[in-house]
């Protein structure tokens, strides 16, 4: 099955300093890490190549001044990369021209902001319906599509409050409130959550995926918790020091980490309640043991099984078998 | 190591200070030795006469500059005419009514707003912020203008107020913004901003005049030109501490350039600009002395007519209505910014919605269709006017002949063991060393750039042949600076630990602040005679706020918790203060009193009145000679000296803040 | 409610185009106000006189020296009291290029010296001689000047000599500048109420030597030569061994001013008062506590023959 890239990053560089761009080319557009560092520049990004595909949550991990942030900045082209292409639905971002940028950025785009970035002289409504306001709509429109909004992240009641009469939480709903007036197809969330209490931050979490299963957009999501990663994402993009380390799924990554870097991250982690079936089973599609688990089941919840029968067969949604799963890879798996 | 380069520094510091001693005190004798005299006296032969060339260029700006189709006299007089407009308009109706005709020809068409109007819109200002302490004080101020009898000329005041103040925001605005997307720009407005705030007025008075015409517009553009410097510093960091996730969704949102600056940006950064607004009020209010020189009328004119006829008291009660109009309109501003935001409510009808302004209106017009009939709508009644002048004049008269020995004896002392030292020590120092001093504490506090300044503006100085006049501007300054410091900084100790103490010391700085300086002069004079002393006097209280506001400020914003750790190890209140708050709060106070010099200098030009024989004479001087060149190169000097010292202790409240990572 | 307005205009406008008469033009004429009585009275009745002719006049405040600015450009037309002793250096750096003209003395003249009150006589007799000042200097010190006495001087701006004046005379006096004359009464007026010694520059017509009792110094007497020429007087090396000269104070106008209202420019041309009667017009409003409209009024109606010769 391929999937449709909705946006293509083609080795986009980015660095701080004076005339990058003339010194990538003065090194071949390559320059080594000590060559960046020995000339005085700062590399935000370093030969970044991605591909976001249409309706996945794509999750980008890193920690502070890992260049996350900045990546998905030159994705929505609030910063210029020093070099590499960035298309989106086929447009090439880099040569498209102001005018165009903004349309795109009217109709195609939402973001959401780590600090929320409310406008403290609007209203919930005002706010919620400013990206439909520059565009020029009128009033009573533009406040009927914003009370859609309203509903949808739970702010009823609420739509004459100014963001300082507003919790944490209920500023961030306004926060993505705003992000989907347009109705944007590409969803950028630039660590939506982080400025929240733990509990809250759950809280969010879930209503961003109830969100997302109604909306269904392709979406962008920058985190530096972990936790937070591999719980929404579809896939994880990890970046240190401007690299991209690795991409792929959640299991991927901590069954197969790239390097000590991402092992780190993924070492303490409960695997047994994020990982899958499927990702530890034995393919076997000919096995025959009566008791059967489904692929998709976190493993803490057939481990009594497995335990009480000492071998299960796996199923997938249409009930085919795919394969079986025995007590020794189960106790090797939580126990290791 | 470390400590090594401390004796190092040490021992550098103390060796400057024994050169410098050395020179004071055997200066005469070593220029005689060596037959150099002018390491004591800058030739005369060698002054470069920038002043005559300054006239001349400006001789020829008016006469003789064209852009072709129009000359620079027509600009700057379509400029005046531009900005005499709207000032006629307001003038007439809030104060001379619309008149058909000029001169003594002019017909009144339709009279002014009464005075119980202009009220009642400003309480209703006032009312609407829901701020009852607020009505009290502005209702309090206006009448206080009837009460007194100051209505008409205060709202001749009030007139140049009403367009000096939003033309030199706009204008702020408009710079602030342009810099703020230009870098280049930016570096270019900068120091023109340092020279519009510290070359003093009446260096520029008379080219303005030239330029554009004598009477209330140039006065209106002298009055704009000092107010508006703050509005674009303030516009500039307003928009430069703007959260960049801010910007950014508005980018995001997908504005346009422009929608993003008017509908984001500048909503946003509304508090802060409004602080801007304040100081453009507060900053036009000064100028109303100076611009009745040129013709503004009002206040300004009352205020130097009564003094000139040694009437103190009526000078101090006009002086009062200006402070009073400077507190009401400052506290007004200031109230609007923080009105608490209300809720949009909706489906109300136009007319229920806009109920208190339509009253208001509606009020208005019938007082202006009553007022042709009743007099006491039209004037206030004038044997209800109050006059406190005599009382005023018999208080000085008290003193002046019960306590004037106390008094001289008092200053006798403090002129001959703290003045004079100062001022024999500035005038002794040879001025090559002196430039040297400089620019070595420039290379200490700011390295190759500070010091190439001070190297620069100093020698400017010295060219011009205005070196020992510069001497006596420092030694007055840094005399009365001395002093303002000793009382303001305990007081803004004081002020801030003690909020009761704040709020009575905020009201007493306020005025010391609004109140025209020459209201006291004259007094001051009948107690202590002519002279550097009085100057000082003078300059200490006008120069006083800012080291208490500063060093109030430092004080309340040192953080809690350090506080609390310091009395968790059992810090008396003394050591609390003396080991921690005031290092804590020096780099703010440090900037308090590089305010209080600023002003102080601004000072001296006033206090030249009073027969000082610093700068400020000079450019007084060139005022009554109509000397451009020369009013404009001594004003470039006290502009100079104020950067210089600005520059130093900046950079060096800077790397104590640094240091002590508040960055 | 339009009517009302209309009404009103009306009323008022007809009401004044009958008084209009036939001059030159009915521009306004700007006169300039100072901030001294003496030049309010005297502009008011210049004022006055001019509309009696028919003119518009308009009366603006502005600075004695500004305003030159002004009238070079035109933006000003009239300035009643240019003094000699004052405001020489001014009148002949405008008048060069023709732009603002000289037009004649007002017939007063000003007298400026050196004045103590009259109740220091008593600690010095020999007053008002100026040989005497020696004798007394000490009388006169403070502790700043002791034991030379201490002359108040006027602001540097106004010239006067007198540091070279008591150079050439021997004086054991010491010149301290007032900067303003605001400034030099105020010591007056503070030395008056405590009888404290002073010797300042005093001017006249003011309102001071009316308020205050007192008398001017006798110095040898003005001469040109005594200014310009070293041998004359009593010493023979030196410049300023006299009086400061006494001198006229002219008006001055814009040479639009005969341009445009050539009949006005003759009016303030023919101009005069005499010092005296301007001193009792000072005092009338300064100590008496008149207004200076009523005090101008009153003059011009007891002197309506003399001052419509002016305008015929």
């Amino acid at each position: 099955m391929k999937k449709n890239p909705k946006l293509i990053c083609k080795n986009v560089w980015k660095l701080f300093g004076n005339n990058p761009k003339d010194f990538l080319l003065k090194h071949n557009n390559n320059p080594s890490d000590d060559t960046i560092k020995k000339e005085g520049y700062i590399q935000a990004i370093r030969d970044a190549s991605v591909e976001v595909f249409e309706n996945e949550i794509l999750v980008i991990m890193g920690l502070s001044g890992s260049g996350k942030s900045t990546l998905v900045r030159c994705m929505s082209r609030l910063v210029e990369p020093t070099i590499g292409e960035i298309f989106f639905e086929d447009i090439n971002m880099g040569e498209i021209s102001k005018k165009e940028l903004i349309e795109i950025r009217r109709h195609k785009m939402g973001m959401v902001f780590q600090h929320f970035a409310l406008f403290p002289h609007r209203t919930v409504i005002e706010n919620i319906a400013f990206p439909l306001e520059v565009q020029g709509i009128g009033r009573n429109e533009r406040e009927k599509s914003a009370m859609e909004i309203i509903e949808l992240v739970g702010l009823e009641g609420r739509e004459n409050y100014f963001p300082k009469e507003l919790s944490g939480g209920q500023q961030q709903r306004v926060g993505i409130g705003r992000s989907l007036a347009v109705k944007p197809e590409l969803w950028f969330l630039d660590e939506p959550f982080s400025a929240l209490d733990p509990l809250i931050r759950k809280e969010m979490q879930n209503e961003f995926l109830r969100i997302q299963s109604a909306l269904k957009k392709t979406i962008i999501f920058i985190t530096h918790d972990f936790d937070e990663a591999i719980r929404l994402a579809d896939r994880i993009i990890i970046m240190n020091e401007g690299k991209i380390v690795q991409i792929g799924s959640p299991e991927d990554l901590i069954m197969k980490p790239a390097d000590e870097y991402v092992k780190e991250f993924t070492e303490d982690l409960p695997r047994e309640r994020l990982l899958s079936v499927k990702s530890i089973m034995t393919k076997d599609q000919n096995s025959k043991y009566d008791v059967t688990v489904y692929e998709n089941e976190k493993v803490f919840k057939i481990v009594e099984k497995v335990l009480t029968n000492g071998i299960v067969r796996v199923i997938d949604n249409n009930n085919k078998t795919v394969g079986s799963i025995d007590k020794e890879t189960v106790s090797r798996f939580l126990y290791n | 190591m470390i400590s090594n380069i401390q004796n190092n520094k040490k021992i550098t510091f103390f060796l400057l200070f024994i050169i410098t001693f050395i020179l004071y005190f055997y200066g005469k004798e070593i220029a005689s030795y060596f037959d150099a005299k002018w390491i004591i006296k800058y030739p005369k032969h060698y002054i470069f006469p920038i002043s005559k060339y300054t006239s001349l260029f400006v001789k020829w700006l008016m006469d003789e500059a064209t852009f072709g189709i129009f000359s620079f006299r027509d600009l700057t007089r379509f400029i005046a005419w531009l900005i005499q407009q709207p000032y006629n308009l307001i003038l007439a109706l809030i104060s001379k009514g619309f008149l058909q005709g000029q001169g003594q020809d002019a017909v009144e068409i339709l009279p002014p707003l009464s005075w119980i109007s202009v009220i009642t819109i400003i309480v209703s200002m006032a009312l609407y912020t829901k701020d009852k302490i607020l009505v009290a004080l502005v209702a309090f101020a206006f009448f206080y203008l009837v009460i007194f009898g100051q209505w008409e000329s205060s709202m001749v005041t009030l007139s140049s107020i009403i367009i000096a103040v939003p033309v030199g925001v706009i204008i702020g605005l408009i710079l602030g913004i342009l810099s703020y997307k230009s870098e280049i720009l930016e570096r270019i407005i900068s120091p023109i901003l340092d020279l519009m705030q510290t070359v003093p007025v009446f260096a520029y008075l008379v080219p303005i005049l030239v330029m554009f015409g004598f009477g209330p517009v140039s006065a209106l553009i002298a009055t704009i030109i000092y107010s508006m410097p703050p509005m674009v510093r303030t516009t500039l960091l307003a928009l430069k501490s703007i959260d960049p996730q801010i910007k950014e969704c508005g980018l995001m949102s997908g504005c346009t350039e422009r929608q993003l600056l008017w509908k984001v940006l500048v909503p946003v950064s509304k508090p802060t600009l409004m602080v801007g607004v304040n100081q453009v009020i507060m900053l036009s209010l000064n100028m109303v002395i100076i611009a009745s020189m040129i013709g503004a009328g009002g206040l300004g004119y009352d205020v130097l007519a009564s003094l000139r006829r040694l009437n103190i008291g009526v000078g101090f009660e006009t002086g009062v209505a200006i402070v009073v109009l400077a507190i009401a309109l400052d506290r007004l501003s200031q109230a609007f910014v923080n009105i608490p935001a209300r809720k949009r409510k909706k489906n109300i009808s136009f007319f229920k919605k806009n109920f208190n302004i339509i009253t208001l209106f509606i009020f208005i017009i019938v007082i202006y269709l009553l007022s042709p009939f009743l007099p006491l709508i039209k004037n206030f009644p004038e044997n209800l006017v109050f006059n406190t002048s005599l009382f005023w004049e018999e208080l000085v008269k008290y003193i002046n002949i019960n306590y004037y020995d106390n008094l001289e004896s008092f200053k006798v002392t403090l002129l001959t063991y703290f003045m004079l030292p100062i001022k024999r020590f500035f005038l002794g120092i040879p001025w090559p060393w002196f430039i040297t001093i400089l620019t070595i504490t420039g290379w200490y506090f700011g390295k190759l750039r500070l010091a190439f300044l001070c190297l620069v503006l100093s020698l400017f100085i010295v060219v011009t042949g205005l070196w020992e006049k510069a001497m006596i501007t420092l030694y007055l300054c840094g005399s009365s600076v001395l002093i303002a410091s000793m009382i303001g900084i305990p007081l803004g100790v004081w002020a801030g630990v003690n909020a009761r103490a704040n709020k009575a010391l905020t009201v007493f700085i306020d005025t010391l602040q609004t109140l025209p300086s020459f209201v006291y002069l004259i007094p001051v004079v009948m107690l202590f005679r002519v002279g550097d002393f009085t100057a000082m006097l003078a300059v200490i209280l006008y120069a006083l706020a800012p080291a208490v506001r500063y060093t109030a400020h430092g004080i309340k914003n040192i953080n809690n918790q350090i506080v609390e750790a310091a009395l968790i190890c059992g810090c008396s209140p003394r050591q609390l203060l003396f080991k921690i708050k005031l290092p804590l709060a020096l780099p703010e106070i440090l900037l308090g009193i590089n305010q209080t010099i600023m002003l102080a200098l601004s000072m001296l030009v006033i206090t030249a009145l009073v027969g000082t024989r610093d700068l400020g004479q000079e450019v007084y001087i060139a005022l009554t000679k109509a000397d451009i060149g020369r009013g404009l190169v001594s004003g470039l000097c006290v502009a100079f000296i104020s950067i210089i010292a600005d520059r130093i202790i900046k950079s060096g409240s800077n790397k104590l803040k640094d240091k002590y990572g508040m960055i | 409610m339009k009517n009302f307005f209309a009404i009103f205009f009306s009323i008022f406008f007809i009401g004044f185009s009958s008084s209009l008469s036939a001059v030159e033009s009915k521009d306004p004429i700007k006169l300039t106000l100072h901030d001294w009585t003496g030049q309010l009275i005297t502009t008011n009745i210049m004022a006055e006189v001019l509309k009696k002719a028919g003119y518009n006049v308009e009366l603006v405040p502005a600075d004695y020296i500004a305003q030159f600015a002004g009238l070079q450009t035109g933006d000003l037309h009239v300035a009643m009291e240019m003094w000699e002793t004052t405001g020489r250096d001014a009148i002949d750096e405008y008048t060069a290029d023709g732009r603002v003209v000289n037009v004649g003395s007002t017939g007063m003249d000003a007298i400026e010296e050196w004045w103590y009150p009259t109740y220091m006589k008593e600690k010095c007799p020999g007053l008002p001689n100026w040989e005497a000042l020696n004798d007394c200097a000490e009388a006169f010190a403070t502790p700043e000047t002791s034991p030379k006495g201490r002359y108040l001087g006027g602001p540097v701006t106004w010239g006067g000599f007198d540091d070279e004046r008591v150079e050439a005379l021997n004086l054991d006096w010491e010149v301290i500048h007032a900067g303003t004359d605001a400034a030099l009464f105020a010591e007056l007026e503070s030395a008056y109420q405590r009888k404290a010694p002073i010797m300042l520059w005093v001017y006249a017509p003011h309102w001071a030597p009316s308020k205050y009792s007192g008398e001017f110094v006798d110095f040898p007497p003005y001469t040109t030569e005594c200014y310009t020429d070293p041998s004359w007087g009593i010493n023979k090396n030196s410049a300023y061994d006299c009086g400061k000269p006494r001198g006229p104070i002219w008006k001055v106008a814009s040479s639009m001013l005969k341009d445009k209202w050539p009949g006005a420019y003759d009016a303030v041309e023919a101009f005069t008062l005499d010092s005296n009667e301007m001193g009792n017009l000072v005092a009338s409003v300064d100590l008496d506590g008149n207004t200076v409209e009523a005090v101008v009024a009153d003059w011009m109606s007891s002197n309506e023959g003399r001052w419509s010769t002016w305008i015929k």
